[in-house]
């Protein structure tokens, strides 16, 4: 070996000769002069803008709706049995049930931890940027939690940051104890003086008031989410939300509204463009590729409560020509498994509303708040407004905010109240018919937020949706209580992955996460 | 017959020509006639005159080509001659007019205006190039002896043969000029009917061809042992060509002529099977795809494992232009066909593949999984008017169709449909009723017969065609040769509309400008265009799911054309992404067309006599165009899709060497040589991905309501200084030492330097020690090699953000998925590798044997990490892996008569591949994965590189299967590795038979040792097509295992639930797992050389029967081809509806003039 080693001395020096030599050729001052120029990538910068990452954050934050949850929560179904629709619980949808997974840490975690790291790096100044971010991170993981249970939080996106590869999966307990505290913590930071991501912000651009009032609207709801599992936290935490600000009012209310009708798809409205994308392009009500149209279940209450959303969400095709006449809206039985005859006679989504690409997104609205201040009241929690009236308060707020999408989405204030006249909260009786009245409506209210449908229905189990038995379903016949880890977690973050279904049951579509504890 | 002067390179053709020759003389004699009598004047000459026949010449002829005349003469006064054709050939236009005049005046008459001369050597006049030395070609059969004795009465010869110490030689062929051929005895001894004046060949395996005039005595024929295989001549690194007992290392060298017959579009696809340890795959993606070539295993985690191509000595680019294709790619995931598919065959003089570390060691970091030299043909001088001309036509044939059932039919729980809804929802359903011949309605909304349809891909393809046709001039003087040549290839694949044209000019000079300033260039033009090459991977815009999938009643014309009178797609089925196959065929529009310009110049002067310098400049360029159109209409983009992608790439290496072999006295030679090189690498690319069309069916990126512009810009260099030292004794031992330093643009600055060394012995044990008389000679070597290698693509080290294209605010994310890492450094690769060539029975057999040793260390990996590490890859000097095989080649002449040969040579290896080491904490490295997700291919700790892995059904201790008593389904178990995807195992077996002027050449290899996850047959299954799924269609499938309590569980799914049963198998990798081993029948070549009088101007011809995989004669894989491969990335080991792959035969014809 020393000879090679000797050898090896020999050659390197020999080497700096025939540098020189290839000065000769190549024109080099030296062989590696150029070298840091050369490996620089033109098509990008090394300095990150906190306020361009974070717009992109509240995109891909916004986007990450689990679309299958459509029709799991029956609002949608197709006669087919693809996997993009939850409305038969096949086992094929295992796949499409871990995108939000997939996403969301190397979107809008990656990229808040990306603009938190360089925040806080750059000063002091930029109190209300740092409290802003963190609390778009606490709802973008509130939604990856409901819809996982334990998903890594402590650790997640910090691959570059720590050279974390296998970053460990937090128990939902103490994520949602995190999460409150972030939010609770964040809130301060907005007092202060400071800079914000102004334009750059797509809800509230920068408005440190508002992001007071979402975040703690956000707390309301995430405290509430505790009822089953561990009421006194869900008390403290939804007193101290109630006690700060929350989105009372429209026009308080978390709306991203700069989308627009063409041009990338990520500047589109998520929820219009996955429909329209997937279904509803030729607006024909035939030619439907997934075979997509409203469910019987959804259609039939709207219906049955003469409900003047419905002809703001539905239309039926009548010689390929839109008609939202209520007479003739008709939702699709979930039970089908092939193309009826009758096909183009069902309802399907308006094009000028529920499919508007340039339309806003509900983040969230007033409405949710009032329901859950009437839950908050029928508990005993909160006693500024009866029951009755914060039911009444939610359901107006409802129904008018259709009218952000324009004319189409007009519902009259006659239409509202005649709508509440008949429907009142039967505060007779018990309290949790009551609870199902109030969440029966925020169910219609969350038709286009089904990621939060879903997690309300699995706590409180209202609406009382009948399950789709289709025959060789992956559930025995059952509605999901969670949505699936992605089976590369298992190849690749094996010990982390076997912890927590150790923690809280095996990756399946019938275990329950923490909060949804079985009565 | 046997020739082994490669120094000299004779084409085989021509070695041939000395025994067909003499046939092709003797017909044409009749038509000869004698001219006699002219009396004129003889122009003297003054020379050495020695009368050697007691005869004179009387002639008068005027522009009658040379070889006409000395034929004359020749058959006139019996007078033998001895010449090569390509001699004469030039002097086509001679004037002779002599009377009485001798016969060697007569002859120095012909050749006096000429660069030839002649003198006479027992009793047979040989004519020679004037500045040939005499000794060169004594016994070099590629001169042709002509006879032309005039026919008298036969005498009985009795002959022996013996060797020079005086030992008889048995078997020796002993032919006369009219082709008669004995053989002699154990004694040496032979008989044969001759005249006086008869010249007798006599000719035997290892030993130089012995000429004999019969002048009556009983002959005793000395033959002299040819000189052994030593002058063999290999070329190796560099370009630089080597006696073959001098190299240290173990290098296959295969003639350019093994691929211009039975032609594969890509050359490096006919590897396949040729060359010990080299594992060679086509890809299953049409005619012009990409090959994958793995010599010695894959040595690299996730970088490149492809070994490095190299044209005349100067690295050549062998990208794919956008990357390859992966097992499970949506939209666009065509193969784009690499960089070797270029290569014209017919340029191909030799192809050498340096196997280990120590033969590639001077390439440096891009050789560390091996080098294939290519080495293309100069021009020549005078041959005939040079011009050579190969035409083929080869037709594409299905090679497997599937073996689906055909008991039940079209429908959903055993009912047939009857509407055209319920047609359509389960057009690729075959859950129906029984086949009965009854009628049902069809996804065409027609009725049709509830009868099997078993013809559908027959139905769906067709039969491929390629045409190619080659020719190519070459020519030049002592001081200037050049070579052009043009080929046009035109393939139509085995689908409909889909094409591939290649159009290749190539043109090469080589000069001395002075007796010591030498020049070579080269250029190269190809133009490539491919239309509709066809999609491999998931269903989305992939031809091959119609045939394939469709029911079993329906015949896949009825789904024709695919669209309707709008344009718009029809269904054939309930899944949209589910393309109807027509309507890719017929409305998807893809192309691409590529501009290649490859350039060499070198220049080479001689300072000293010992010690000249060489300056060689090469560029490899391409333009690329790609265009995908998904029209306006498709069923699951309805408003239509666009992908553009424009690439210019161009890889430049600019070379200074010099070498000095100084004089060490008798017993000892050096070669010495050091050299720099810079290697430049760019690649400039823009992609175009637009979706929404404006207007209907209106195809431009202006007309898209979205696209996003994404550029790739590639720069890299790598700086290297390396040198070489060569020393031999005696030329029996053999010492060779190389040492590499590389330079990388694309490391830190840290890091970015390494240096490498190679040493390596051989020694020639025949002539240290006196070994038994069976043994022809013995070579022993060994050699040990670091190389450095598979450096990270630009930009790794460094995080970066980049904009997102955006309709509103801007937008801003982290460029790349990849975690940056400013610690990389280059991986090392360390081969130890030792090995005999044995040669016996006067090198009528040999035998090869090598075992290796190749360990890479700090090897560059990329590798999926968790998705919730915010990234998808990270990138790390993690991983260590070995490669540990044996290389056995073992080749005979069983037979070497003069009218048949039988030449026969196997070739076995077998590589152990592990995977030591990955970084911690990390125990697995996904390298791709199946559509679907139900397989992943893994490399992991302790296994093989690139497993299977997958799940099964649970099972307990007692192998019952384990029933979630909730949904019905057996329990899925975790990750398990279910197979290899790599063949351990590689063999070939070639024969090659000549009679007469047939030769029949028989190519038969194997892979042995590897799985293939099959997703025709998760579909195949789930469709209710496969034979698994019969069980249970009339009363239900009884199951019966335990539950997850272990209690027993018995269940019956009703037939109305059997769908989603058999469709949930998907979830069980394990059932769709094949062994992926095969014996095929390779290549078939039967050729037959069309005898033509030397003179014509036709110098040979031939044509050929080809036939490449004619045949599987081994498989274990029912519904597809074992090597259907939809990638030549890493992930092997799984089939995705790709295209079929096809048995092709065809004719080819050659000409040379």
């Amino acid at each position: 070996m020393t000879n090679f080693l000797l050898y090896k001395k020999k050659f390197l020096r020999k080497g700096s000769v025939a540098c020189l030599l290839s000065l000769l050729i190549g024109g080099l001052s030296s062989c590696t002069k150029n070298f840091e120029e050369l490996n620089t990538n033109p098509d990008a910068t090394s300095e990150l803008t906190p306020a361009y990452v974070f717009s992109l954050a509240q995109y891909n934050g916004a986007g990450d709706n689990l679309m299958l949850l459509m029709g799991t929560m029956q609002y949608t179904t197709s006669f087919n049995d693809v996997a993009g629709f939850g409305s038969k619980y096949i086992a094929s949808q295992y796949a499409s049930s871990n995108t939000t997974y997939n996403n969301a840490y190397h979107n809008e975690v990656n990229q808040i931890n990306m603009v938190l790291d360089k925040l806080r790096q750059d000063s002091a100044s930029n109190h209300v940027e740092i409290a802003i971010a963190r609390i778009w991170r606490v709802f973008c993981f509130s939604r990856l939690t409901d819809l996982y249970g334990d998903v890594p939080y402590s650790q997640a996106g910090e691959g570059y940051s720590q050279s974390n590869y296998k970053p460990a999966y937090d128990k939902q307990k103490d994520i949602y104890n995190d999460m409150l505290n972030e939010l609770s913590s964040s809130v301060q930071l907005l007092d202060k003086n400071s800079s914000t991501f102004a334009g750059g912000d797509l809800l509230y651009k920068g408005n440190a008031s508002q992001w007071k009032r979402f975040a703690g609207s956000l707390m309301l709801r995430l405290g509430m989410r505790l009822t089953k599992v561990d009421i006194a936290s869900a008390e403290k935490w939804v007193k101290q939300a109630i006690g700060g600000d929350l989105i009372m009012t429209e026009s308080d209310a978390a709306i991203i509204k700069n989308y627009v009708a063409t041009g990338q798809p990520i500047n589109r409205n998520p929820i219009a463009y996955s429909l329209w994308n997937a279904d509803y392009i030729y607006a024909n009500g035939t030619s439907n590729p997934e075979g997509g149209k409203y469910q019987e279940v959804f259609i039939n209450r709207l219906k049955n409560y003469n409900d003047p959303r419905l002809k703001v969400l539905s239309v039926v095709y009548v010689n390929g020509v839109a008609d939202t006449s209520m007479a003739i809206q008709k939702g699709m039985p979930s039970t089908l498994s092939a193309k009826p005859a009758n096909f183009v006679t069902y309802s399907e989504p308006n094009q000028k509303t529920i499919l508007k690409q340039d339309g806003p997104l509900y983040i969230f609205g007033a409405a949710e708040v009032q329901f859950l201040l009437a839950e908050a009241a029928l508990r005993g929690w909160y006693s500024t407004a009866t029951p009755s009236d914060l039911y009444i308060a939610g359901i107006d707020a409802a129904m008018k905010r259709w009218a952000n999408y324009g004319s189409d989405g007009n519902i009259s204030n006659t239409e509202i109240e005649a709508y509440i006249h008949a429907h009142p909260l039967q505060t007779s009786g018990s309290m949790a018919s009551q609870l199902e009245q109030i969440y029966s409506e925020l169910w219609v209210e969350l038709v286009t937020n089904p990621v939060e449908s879903f997690a309300y229905y699995r706590r409180t189990g209202y609406p009382n949706l009948t399950p789709n038995n289709y025959p060789g379903n992956a559930t025995g016949g059952k509605i999901f209580r969670r949505m699936l880890y992605p089976i590369s977690e298992q190849n690749l973050n094996t010990d982390n992955y076997n912890a927590a279904i150790a923690d809280q049951g095996s990756n399946d579509f019938m275990t329950r996460i923490w909060w949804d504890k079985s009565n | 017959m046997k020739i082994l002067i490669t120094g000299h390179r004779f084409a085989p053709k021509e070695k041939l020509f000395f025994f067909q020759n003499e046939k092709t003389t003797a017909s044409k004699r009749k038509k000869l006639r004698i001219k006699k009598g002219l009396l004129l004047l003889l122009l003297l000459n003054v020379f050495q005159a020695y009368a050697f026949f007691d005869t004179t010449v009387s002639l008068n002829e005027k522009h009658k080509s040379l070889s006409y005349l000395l034929e004359k003469i020749g058959r006139s006064h019996q007078i033998h001659f001895l010449y090569k054709d390509e001699d004469l050939a030039p002097y086509k236009d001679a004037s002779i007019n002599v009377y009485n005049a001798s016969v060697e005046a007569t002859i120095s008459e012909l050749l006096k205006n000429t660069q030839l001369t002649f003198y006479v050597k027992k009793g047979i006049v040989v004519i020679k190039k004037k500045d040939l030395p005499t000794a060169e070609f004594v016994s070099n059969a590629s001169f042709q002896y002509k006879s032309f004795s005039n026919k008298a009465d036969d005498e009985q010869v009795v002959g022996s043969v013996v060797d020079s110490a005086g030992k008889p030689i048995a078997g020796a062929a002993v032919t006369l000029s009219n082709g008669t051929t004995v053989h002699t005895d154990d004694q040496g001894a032979f008989n044969i009917n001759a005249n006086k004046g008869d010249v007798l060949v006599i000719r035997m395996v290892g030993y130089q061809d012995q000429q004999f005039v019969y002048n009556g005595t009983a002959p005793k024929i000395v033959m002299t042992a040819q000189p052994r295989r030593l002058e063999e001549v290999v070329v190796t690194a560099l370009g630089i060509s080597r006696k073959k007992s001098s190299v240290v290392y173990d290098v296959a060298e295969v003639k350019g002529s093994d691929f211009t017959q039975a032609r594969e579009n890509n050359v490096a696809n006919a590897l396949t099977g040729k060359v010990a340890g080299v594992d060679a795959t086509g890809i299953s993606t049409g005619p012009g795809g990409s090959s994958r070539i793995i010599i010695r295993g894959n040595g690299s985690l996730t970088g490149a494992n492809q070994p490095l191509y190299v044209i005349n000595g100067m690295p050549m680019d062998n990208s794919v232009p956008g990357g390859s294709s992966t097992p499970n790619g949506l939209v666009g995931n065509v193969d784009r066909g690499d960089g070797i598919g270029g290569i014209n065959p017919d340029d191909i003089e030799s192809i050498s593949v340096l196997k280990g570390g120590a033969a590639a060691a001077l390439y440096g970091s891009r050789a560390a999984n091996g080098v294939i030299l290519i080495t293309t043909k100069k021009g020549r001088l005078n041959q005939g008017l040079g011009v050579s001309y190969n035409g083929s036509a080869t037709f594409d044939n299905i090679a497997v169709y599937p073996d689906w059932q055909y008991e039940y039919g079209q429908g959903n729980d055993g009912v047939k449909p009857m509407t055209k809804d319920d047609a359509i929802a389960t057009g690729r359903r075959s859950f129906g009723a029984k086949i009965d011949g009854s009628s049902y309605m069809a996804a065409d909304g027609q009725m049709h017969p509830y009868s099997a349809v078993k013809d559908n891909l027959k139905n769906f393809y067709r039969t491929g065609k390629t045409y190619s046709n080659s020719l190519s001039i070459s020519g030049g003087n002592s001081n200037l040769t050049y070579r052009f040549s043009m080929m046009d290839l035109n393939a139509s694949a085995i689908l409909p509309n889909s094409k591939f044209d290649r159009k290749t000019f190539n043109l090469n000079v080589s000069g001395k400008l002075s007796p010591k300033l030498s020049f070579t260039a080269m250029a190269q033009y190809n133009y490539e265009k491919g239309t509709n090459r066809p999609t491999a991977g998931d269903a989305l815009g992939n031809p091959n799911w119609l045939p394939f999938m469709i029911a079993n009643t329906a015949d896949v014309r009825w789904m024709k054309p695919g669209y309707d009178s709008l344009g718009n797609e029809t269904l054939w089925n309930d899944a949209a992404i589910a393309t109807n196959g027509y309507f890719v065929v017929n409305k998807i529009k893809q192309s691409d067309d590529k501009n290649r310009f490859i350039g060499q110049f070198s220049a080479e002067y001689k300072i000293l006599d010992n010690l000249a310098v060489k300056g060689v400049i090469s560029q490899d360029q391409y333009n690329y165009n790609f265009q995908y159109i998904l029209p306006y209409g498709t069923a699951y983009i309805p408003l239509g899709q666009m992908q553009q992608m424009k690439a210019d790439l161009a890889e430049t290496n600019s070379m200074l060497t010099a070498t000095y072999n100084p004089n060490l006295g008798e017993n000892f030679t050096l070669n010495v040589l050091g050299g720099v090189n810079k290697r430049k690498f760019s690649n400039k690319q823009i992609n175009f991905d637009g979706l929404n069309f404006v207007v209907p069916y209106f195809y431009s990126l202006t007309n898209l309501q979205s696209y996003t512009t994404t550029p790739l810009t590639q720069h890299t260099e790598t700086n290297s200084a390396f040198g070489s030292l060569d020393l031999s004794y005696k030329n029996l031992a053999f010492l060779s030492f190389t040492g590499r330093n590389d330079w990388f643009s694309t490391l830190s600055s840290d890091h970015n330097s390494i240096f490498y060394p190679s040493i390596g012995t051989s020694l020639l044990l025949h002539k240290m020690f006196h070994l038994p008389d069976a043994i022809s000679s013995l070579k022993l070597r060994g050699s040990w090699a670091q190389v450095g290698g598979a450096t990270p693509d630009p930009y790794a080290i460094n995080i970066a953000y980049s904009m997102q294209n955006s309709s509103t605010l801007p937008l801003q994310n982290v460029s790349s998925t990849t975690i940056a890492n400013k610690n990389l450094k280059p991986l090392l690769s360390t081969t130890t590798e030792a090995g005999f060539e044995l040669q016996m029975l006067n090198n009528r057999l040999g035998l090869d044997f090598t075992l290796y040793q190749r360990k890479t260390t700090d090897d560059i990996v990329t590798t999926a990490i968790s998705v919730a590490s915010g990234y998808d890859y990270s990138i790390l000097n993690a991983g260590a892996l070995s490669n540990k095989g044996v290389e056995i080649l073992l080749s005979a002449k069983p037979v070497m008569g003069t009218n048949f040969q039988w030449n026969t040579s196997v070739n076995f290896a077998y590589n152990k591949n592990r995977v030591e080491k990955l970084t911690d904490g990390l125990n697995l490295i996904q390298l791709g994965t199946s559509t679907s997700g139900g397989a992943y291919i893994d490399n992991m700790l302790g296994q093989p590189y690139g497993v299977i892995v997958g799940t099964k059904m649970l099972r307990n201790d007692q192998g019952q299967v384990i029933f979630n008593k909730n949904s019905g389904f057996p329990v899925q178990s975790g990750l398990e590795v279910l197979g290899n995807g790599v063949p351990p195992y590689t063999a070939g077996f070639s024969n090659d038979f000549k009679y007469k002027n047939f030769s029949l050449n028989i190519l038969i290899d194997g892979k042995f040792g590897n799985k293939v996850f099959s997703v025709t047959d998760v579909y195949g299954t789930r469709m209710g097509l496969h034979k698994m799924t019969l069980p249970g269609r009339e009363n239900g499938l009884q199951v019966s295992g335990v539950d997850q309590k272990g209690n027993a569980y018995t269940n019956t799914i009703p037939a109305t639930a059997l769908r989603s049963y058999y469709d949930n198998y998907k979830s069980y990798s394990e059932m769709f797992m094949q062994d992926g081993s095969f014996i095929k029948l390779r290549q078939i070549v039967l050729s037959y050389n069309i005898p033509f009088k030397p003179t014509s101007l036709i110098r040979s011809a031939s044509v050929s029967f080809v036939a490449r995989n004619p045949l599987i004669l081994y498989k274990k894989t029912d519904n597809f081809d074992p090597e259907a491969s939809i990638t030549n990335g890493a992930a092997q080991g799984i089939e995705s509806f790709g295209l079929p792959r096809t048995k092709n035969l065809g004719i080819n014809f050659m000409v040379n003039f």
